[in-house]
Parts: structure tokens; sequence; C-alpha cells
């Protein structure tokens, strides 16, 4: 089996067994086990992971610890295994595709390399249209723009990618069908 | 009043920019051609200060200017006000509840006591005195085109930097826009790939080539008749046509916005 395809399956085995494991102990080794293979780049992974959990995490767990206080049971266990899991899983994720090329792991399936194909110019698209939102944000701003300002830009940047996204998902799956992909 | 000397910029490693030189002299109407991807959005990004160059140096009425400097916040507030670019895509522009808020947005950030006389004049220039109270999210593709120059002539900017403005519009709105800009007392760079409509929108053309260089700047007529320098800036293209019986080719340009 060739490399990217034996780590994308080491990768799935991986998502699965992390969700069996309920000790702490075993998923802080876990975790610090991935930051000693990611190398050098450990921190730069590290810190992406926690920049993209902080916000869900953050309300995920206040709203568990006010819940605990108003019930009167102890939170910490299951915030600590929670929050231990999830970072572990998003460096896993992102320490995987650092490594892997998806492409190469998925070219196996002609219905997968598709769909990969698809969801990868999407993101890149997308990722385009962010750069673009967040700079006409500073473009318009005389001063350094004000809390409610960077809300209202962020809400309508999230109004115009789910509209985007739903308008090209239509599309998307228009022309997978015009091409005769869901008629196997 | 912009100066930029050996302006190269990088993306991911690869070239989007190479070695541009160009001055643009105050009230110029400058149209800035070149095929998809050769760079023109990129180059309006840094005349906007927005991105910062991977190599060369750009000046505004011969102050230095990149992202890091406009952290001043004294010169970010002139430049700011001065200069200011049109999106292509003008969503990304639109942030505010209503699209009188939306042309308010500048006027309010500079405290001006005729806020609301600005806006109301703006929005009846762009006939969108009856569209206020509306969330801009909801306005057709032309409209967001002209309410996001709206917000950005109601702080009177001295620079207006246009990244296809008439990608969006329908024919009856770029013939507006055109006669629009043509008035407008500013100093105006527009983008385009579309030649049929460079001339109306400046005398002076850079072109940028496939090699992202600039590979013209002057008069925009003698350019559009060289079909050698079209041809290498992937301008024109050629195809069979049918006439009837008779078949033939050669280069021509299409409008395809």
């Amino acid at each position: 089996m060739k490399r990217d395809r034996l780590l994308l399956v080491l990768y799935l085995a991986a998502l699965v067994a992390v969700t069996l494991v309920h000790d702490p102990l075993a998923l802080a080794l876990g975790l610090l086990g991935l930051l000693l293979l990611a190398g050098r780049s450990a921190p730069r992974l590290l810190h992406r992971s926690l920049r993209v959990i902080l916000v869900f995490n953050l309300a995920v767990s206040l709203g568990y610890a006010l819940l605990a206080h108003l019930r009167g049971f102890s939170p910490w266990e299951t915030l600590l295994l929670l929050n231990l899991r999830v970072l572990f899983l998003t460096l896993l994720t992102f320490l995987f595709i650092s490594r892997v090329n998806l492409f190469s792991a998925l070219d196996f399936s002609p219905t997968l390399s598709w769909l990969l194909a698809l969801a990868y110019s999407q993101a890149l698209s997308f990722q385009r249209a962010h750069a673009d939102f967040r700079l006409a944000l500073a473009s318009r701003c005389l001063e350094r723009p004000r809390l409610i300002d960077r809300y209202r830009a962020s809400a309508a940047a999230a109004a115009w990618f789910m509209d985007r996204a739903l308008a090209t998902a239509r599309d998307s799956a228009l022309a997978l069908r015009a091409r005769g992909f869901f008629d196997a | 009043m912009l100066e930029l000397t050996g302006i190269t910029h990088r993306y991911d490693g690869c070239v989007a920019l190479a070695d541009i030189h160009l001055r643009v002299n105050p009230g110029e109407k400058v149209v800035l051609l070149g095929a998809n991807g050769s760079g023109k959005s990129t180059l309006l990004k840094i005349v906007a200060g927005l991105i910062t160059p991977s190599g060369g140096q750009y000046r505004y009425k011969g102050e230095p200017i990149d992202p890091q400097r406009l952290k001043d916040r004294a010169l970010c507030r002139r430049f700011r006000r001065e200069v200011a670019l049109l999106f292509q895509n003008p969503d990304a522009m639109l942030f505010n509840p209503t699209v009188f808020d939306e042309i308010a947005f500048g006027p309010r950030q500079l405290a001006l006591a005729d806020v609301d006389a600005r806006v109301r004049h703006w929005a009846g220039v762009m006939g969108l005195s009856d569209r206020l109270e509306r969330l801009p999210f909801n306005l057709s593709g032309g409209e967001k085109q002209k309410l996001a120059l709206a917000a950005l002539l109601a702080v009177e900017p001295e620079v207006l930097l246009l990244d296809e403005p008439a990608a969006a519009l329908d024919p009856r709105t770029t013939g507006w826009l055109i006669d629009f800009l043509a008035e407008l007392p500013v100093t105006l760079i527009t983008t385009t790939h579309n030649l049929s409509l460079a001339p109306e929108l400046g005398s002076r053309a850079l072109v940028l080539g496939e090699d992202h260089r600039l590979i013209h700047d002057g008069p925009i007529e003698p350019f559009l008749s060289d079909t050698d320098r079209l041809r290498a800036a992937n301008l024109v293209h050629s195809h069979r046509h049918r006439h009837g019986a008779i078949v033939h080719r050669h280069d021509h340009v299409h409008d395809w916005d």
C-alpha cells in the first residue's frame, strides 16, 4: 500500500480509536506523542489548533460548567476529557493534512478523487473570498475597526459564504447529476 | 501622486507581479489591462496599502505606504480617506445593517456634520434613494456595486481604484458608469479585461502581460491596434468565423463579461 493511503487508513483508525479513550492522562500522553511526531512544526500546528477550537470549546465548556454548577456536580473531569479530545483530533487532522497528499491517498477511487477536487476548489475559492472580506473591511476603516464593525463584517461574510455555499452545492450536485455521477 | 518602483509580489511562491515601475499623476484616468490572473487585483491592493509587496517600494504623495506603515493612526486616517478601492466582489465591502448606514459608515468615522445630506446625495446619484432602509445583502448585484461606490465616494477620496467595476453590471448600468466616471474629478485607476470598455475608462493604459510584467504604459489607442502585443497579453484570440459558406480565422476580441 502506498504511503499516503496507508497514512489515511491510520488517520481514520486513530479518529475512531480516540473516541474510545476516556482517560484524560492517556489523551494527554497521546497529545504529547502527536507534538513529538510534528517535530519542528509542532508550535505552529498547536497554535493553529488552539485558535480553531478556542471559541467553540470555550462556549461549550462554559455552558457545561454553568449547568454543572446549577445541578450541583463536578464538571472538571468531563471538561478536561472533552477539551483534550477535541484538541487531539484537531491537531491530528492538521498534522495529517500537512504530511499527506490527499489526492494521492484517494487516487484508487475516481469518485472520491472527484469529490476531493470539488471540495478543494471550493476551499481555495472561499479562502480567496475570505481574504477579500478582511481587506475590504481594512480599506473602509479610517481607524482600527470597532468591535461592532468587526461583528457586522463577520456576520455579513458568514451570510455571504452560506449563500454562496448553498448555491455552489446546488450547482455541483446538478453538474454531477448531468455527468452521470448518481446513475451508478 | 502614486509611484511604484520595482514592485514584485509572490503568493505561495508563485509570481503575481514582476518588477513593476509606474507613476500616476493627479487627475489621471488610467486603465489597467490584463488577462485573468495577470496581477491586476494584486496591484490595486498594493496601491490601496492592503498588502505588502514582496519587493520594491510604493509611495503615495512621496510617502512610503504598506500595511505596516499604515499602523500609524494619522497616516492611516489620511490615506484611507484619500485612497479608496472598489473590490471586484462588492459583497466583500458591505456589512452595515442598512443602505443608509453603509453610505454613512465613512462620513461617521470622520465625524462629519453633514452625514445625512451626504448619504442622501450619493444615494440619489446612484439611484438608491428608495432603498435606504433596505439590507444591503438583499440588493441586486448592480445595486450592490453602486452602493459600494456610493460608500467610497461619500468621503470624497482623491484616488479611486476600481477592480473590474463593470463585471457584474448590465449594459445600461455599464453605460451610466462610464459617463459617471468620466465626469468624476478624481485620480482613477480601473482594471478590466474587456477591451471594448477600456478606451472609455481612460486614455492611458497600463498592460500586464502573462509574465506579470508591465508590457505597456502609454496611450491606449496604439496598444489596442497592436495585434502582437494584444496577443502577448492574451487579450485577443482567434477562432473560425462562419459567414454563410465562407469560413475564415483571425484575431479578435470578445467582450466576455
